[in-house]
């Protein structure tokens, strides 16, 4: 006999041909989703760009006009829009992930497929959004250098890959883990959101680093996210606080969360079923 | 030489009912709440104790058997049989609580017609996630896709959202991407009951040549004992998760027929056991089927009358009753009452007779309402009689699902106009 069906999935068993022998659905569920998305929107994929754009306004209105939280010399306008992008992609894939089993529970219940083609599909969606964003963010950039504003490294640009490839790892893990507590406890999805809204509180997005107090600084360092931003924006605009203890901390948090993620989902994905 | 294909040994599938559902996070950090302090003698844990069997469903029970290569299996069985829970394990949606499921090759599954199919996407981007969903390959669907979009007969509205199509144009093309896979095992679950009869015609010839043809394994799950005595080779009937008989689908679809619980037609209570409340207790509800000899279920074509019997307990009452007749999902299908007469204290008798050829296939419940001066209910007896109603077609090239909660025998001719 060439396969078998057993009562339980072990805790580190994943079946990573089959994951790939699935490639084709989960590229055309990537392609569904970037659809699905803008269908009947008037503005269509324009809202990709528009979205940021019109967070970074209300921004600068709130926390650079009325509020006045300094940017560190980086023009408002810049340092907004870099802290948005990389925090889109986090929550983004996050809440995207939430709702995995909850939400596709209607094909769960009828067909087989590896169901880490979902959130799989889910997270690349968002990276191919995150490449228009980027695009946006560097035309900004350029627009600020040409116009004499700023200073620009461009040998560092490359280094904005680490925080953008670990932010995905950690918002991949971290939604694996709760699609997984969704499933079972409908209660915590009302909890997602303000889990999100708190973590952006302590991540470096509206503020630097470099403002909070010392004293009171490491609330903002315990959040494995905030060097990932801190050199994200370092790497491109030139601002930034972090260390590489704290770059190295970020690296573990976001390999263990994306470990931990993947075993709990692959070990549960087969049993929740049942329950959702 | 028997070569199984698959082996299923001694599959079990339990559901704990206390486990299910959302809202459930305070009963489960209050259950490990009380084991952290090891709180068990308490009256809370002795009553879990006890409800804990209760709680738990059987769907299948050690189950075990062989499907040999190039078989066509059906499975029947009465709703909560655990036919659909088998077929979703071997599906691999879900996993056995207990035993193992041994199997060669590639298996397909089509338990619904359209999986993963998407409302607001074209017919053509739907073949390919659905495609993909059911385990066709990238080289597959290109290499069969006019085959595929021909079959369907919807190549004009190829590109158009699935969402403007007819529902036959939608099951078509949904069935058509189905037609074209091609595993070592097949899993179909009841999705014949949909379409026109020539699509029907079609989706059967497909079956047949899958089977007969290309020596495809195919288990095949319906209620239908026309297209079962028809297509399978085989025949298995579980009954509360077990399997009763297997054999000739003949035989076993006889044992089928015979199998339905007569005891479901009536029950009886002692003096003051009965449900009821201050005014009505009742002493007895059954039904009764006029079957012909020989025949020991209902069909389409059965009458039956529906007696009861209870005490009243208020003197000179104007009392009066009706019967409402639900289908299992809760639809209303009749609700007649009977006259309202004056009646002293005592037992009281009622019947009510329904006619053959009245009422579709499927699951049917009856409920009494007892009411006092044709407007204040007394008491309303509720699901107190449940019963099936089996499909019967006599020269009939069409399996479906035959549409309608009645199925009423007008006539209806059709002749030449002058």
């Amino acid at each position: 006999m060439e396969w078998e069906i057993k009562p339980g999935t072990r805790w580190f068993e994943l079946n990573l041909r089959e994951l790939f022998s699935y490639k084709d659905l989960l590229l055309r569920l990537v392609r569904r989703d970037f659809l699905m998305l803008y269908q009947q929107t008037l503005l269509g994929p324009v809202w990709i760009i528009l979205q940021p754009l019109l967070t970074v306004f209300t921004y600068i209105l709130i926390f650079d006009l009325i509020i006045g939280i300094p940017t560190n010399g980086i023009p408002p306008f810049l340092f907004y829009l870099t802290g948005i992008t990389i925090w889109n992609l986090f929550a983004d894939i996050f809440t995207g992930l939430a709702g995995t089993f909850v939400n596709n529970i209607n094909i769960f219940s009828k067909v087989y497929f590896p169901r880490m083609i979902i959130p799989l599909a889910t997270t690349l969606l968002h990276f191919s959004r995150i490449l228009i964003q980027l695009l946006l963010l560097i035309g900004v950039i350029l627009f600020y250098y040409f116009s004499g504003k700023l200073v620009i490294k461009p040998e560092t640009w490359i280094l904005a890959v680490i925080p953008l490839l670990l932010t995905g790892f950690i918002a991949l893990g971290c939604g694996l883990i709760f699609a997984v507590f969704i499933a079972k406890y409908r209660d915590l999805m009302n909890l997602l959101q303000l889990l999100v809204r708190l973590l952006l509180f302590v991540s470096p997005v509206f503020f630097a680093v470099s403002l909070v107090p010392e004293r009171l600084r490491w609330i903002i360092n315990l959040n494995p996210l905030s060097p990932l931003f801190e050199l994200f924006r370092y790497a491109l605009v030139g601002e930034g606080t972090f260390s590489i203890p704290g770059i190295l901390y970020s690296s573990c948090a976001a390999i263990v969360l994306l470990l931990g993620g993947i075993v709990l989902f692959n070990k549960k994905a087969d049993t929740l079923v049942d329950v959702v | 030489m028997p070569n199984p294909i698959l082996e299923v040994s001694n599959v079990s599938k339990i559901f704990r009912l206390n486990r299910q559902g959302a809202g459930s996070l305070r009963q489960d950090l209050k259950r490990a709440w009380l084991r952290a302090i090891g709180k068990k003698s308490t009256f809370f844990g002795e009553e879990e104790k006890a409800n804990k069997s209760a709680k738990e469903i059987r769907a299948l029970d050690e189950i075990t058997f062989n499907v040999e290569e190039g078989e066509v299996l059906g499975i029947l069985g009465h709703n909560g049989a655990g036919k659909s829970t088998l077929l979703k394990i071997l599906s691999r949606i879900t996993r056995p609580t207990t035993g193992i499921v041994k199997g060669r090759g590639k298996i397909s599954s089509l338990l619904e017609i359209g999986t993963g199919f998407h409302y607001e996407l074209s017919g053509r981007e739907n073949i390919f996630i659905s495609g993909y969903m059911l385990g066709l390959k990238k080289q597959d669907i290109h290499k069969k896709f006019n085959d595929i979009v021909e079959f369907s007969g919807v190549e004009q509205f190829l590109d158009m959202p699935v969402k403007y199509y007819s529902s036959g144009m939608y099951v078509r093309l949904a069935f058509a991407v189905a037609a074209y896979l091609e595993p070592d095992i097949l899993i179909i679950d009841e999705v014949l009951a949909v379409g026109d009869a020539e699509f029907q015609r079609k989706c059967m010839g497909k079956m047949k040549e899958a089977s007969t043809q290309k020596g495809r394994t195919i288990l095949f799950v319906s209620h239908n004992m026309q297209a079962i005595s028809n297509l399978c080779s085989k025949a298995m009937l579980l009954q509360r998760g077990k399997i009763i008989a297997t054999g000739l689908p003949a035989q076993v679809i006889n044992q089928y027929l015979h199998s339905f619980k007569t005891q479901d037609w009536k029950q009886e209570w002692r003096q003051g056991e009965g449900p009821g409340n201050s005014f009505i207790s009742m002493q007895s509800v059954e039904i009764v089927p006029q079957l012909p000899d020989g025949q020991s279920h209902i069909d389409i074509r059965t009458g039956l009358s529906v007696r009861f019997r209870f005490y009243n307990h208020t003197d000179n009452i104007m009392l009066s009753t009706g019967l409402h007749l639900f289908t299992m999902a809760d639809e209303c299908i009749f609700d007649v009452c009977s006259p309202s007469v004056l009646h002293k204290k005592g037992f009281i008798e009622g019947e009510c007779l329904v006619p053959g050829n009245f009422l579709n296939d499927g699951s049917y419940y009856f409920s009494i309402i007892f009411v006092k001066d044709t407007s204040q209910p007394l008491f309303y007896f509720e699901q107190c009689l449940r019963f099936d109603v089996e499909d019967y077609r006599e020269n009939m090239a069409w399996y479906g699902k035959w549409r309608g909660y009645v199925r009423p025998a007008f006539t209806f001719n059709l002749r030449a106009a002058q």
